[in-house]
């Protein structure tokens, strides 16, 4: 059953105050569970019936059709922290690229005029691209 | 079959009246839903238990532990005084609601 928490678990981890997020994960994840022994004992496997319940179970969305009130601070939330950890990524990429940059003129002597930093730069580069991805898969 | 955008607002007023009949279980709950409107309202497990979950924060259901019959324990969900009261004013709007529908609507919804 600790596919069952793990999937309810990862559907809500961007929403909702700890506090609500506990309360709703042992419902919905006691619910599913009830789900899968019923199928059990209706005779599905144990493992076709969580396959089941979690395909049939429904999406992040369905869950806060629940709240309807809440679901766009939910929202505008998700966004607001996608967005911080955007700048963040920015921010840490301009920084070890800086420094690699510094090292690598500082030293350009040592290094033999090889501009290594290019491959820091381009290396790190997935950090602020993956945090862009995500940014913006929320604000469409 | 009808979305669940058109329905959504009484969502809550459904699972009122099927706790009303008798105390149920999540899954007795979405299986209930199911069987009596046959497979015309498709509501999501996701939106049903995360609305059970909210009527339980609002002390409009509450629940309990109970052996289900031929089978292991269940967590079983019983409406309260509060939720009666606020099932009975509901069904006051929905009478407005549905008087007005037919006032206007005449003979295309009959």
């Amino acid at each position: 059953m600790n596919r069952i928490k793990k999937f309810v678990s990862k559907l809500l981890k961007d929403y909702f105050n700890e506090q609500d997020k506990r309360e709703l994960i042992d419902i919905l994840s006691i619910s599913l569970e009830e789900k899968v022994e019923d199928l059990v004992e209706q005779g599905t496997p144990v493992d076709a019936a969580v396959r089941r319940s979690i395909e049939e179970f429904g999406s992040t969305d369905d869950v806060l059709q629940a709240f309807p009130g809440k679901s766009t601070e939910f929202r505008a939330n998700l966004v607001r922290k996608r967005r911080g950890g955007f700048l963040f990524a920015v921010f840490g990429y301009v920084v070890v690229v800086g420094l690699a940059l510094f090292v690598n003129l500082w030293f350009r002597s040592f290094f033999k005029d090889f501009l290594w930093f290019v491959i820091v730069a381009i290396g790190t580069l997935f950090w602020p691209a993956a945090m862009l991805y995500r940014y913006r898969t929320v604000k469409k | 079959m009808i979305s669940s955008d058109i329905i959504r607002g009484h969502i809550d007023t459904i699972i009122l009246k099927l706790l009303l009949e008798r105390d149920m279980y999540g899954y007795e709950l979405a299986g209930e839903i199911k069987t009596r409107t046959a497979n015309k309202f498709d509501i999501r497990e996701a939106t049903l238990y995360s609305v059970v979950q909210r009527l339980e924060a609002r002390e409009l259901i509450s629940s309990y532990t109970g052996e289900k019959s031929h089978g292991g324990q269940r967590r079983y969900y019983r409406i309260t005084p509060l939720g009666k009261a606020y099932f009975r004013e509901t069904i006051a709007e929905w009478k407005v609601l549905q008087d007005i529908m037919r006032a206007i609507m005449g003979d295309d919804i009959r």
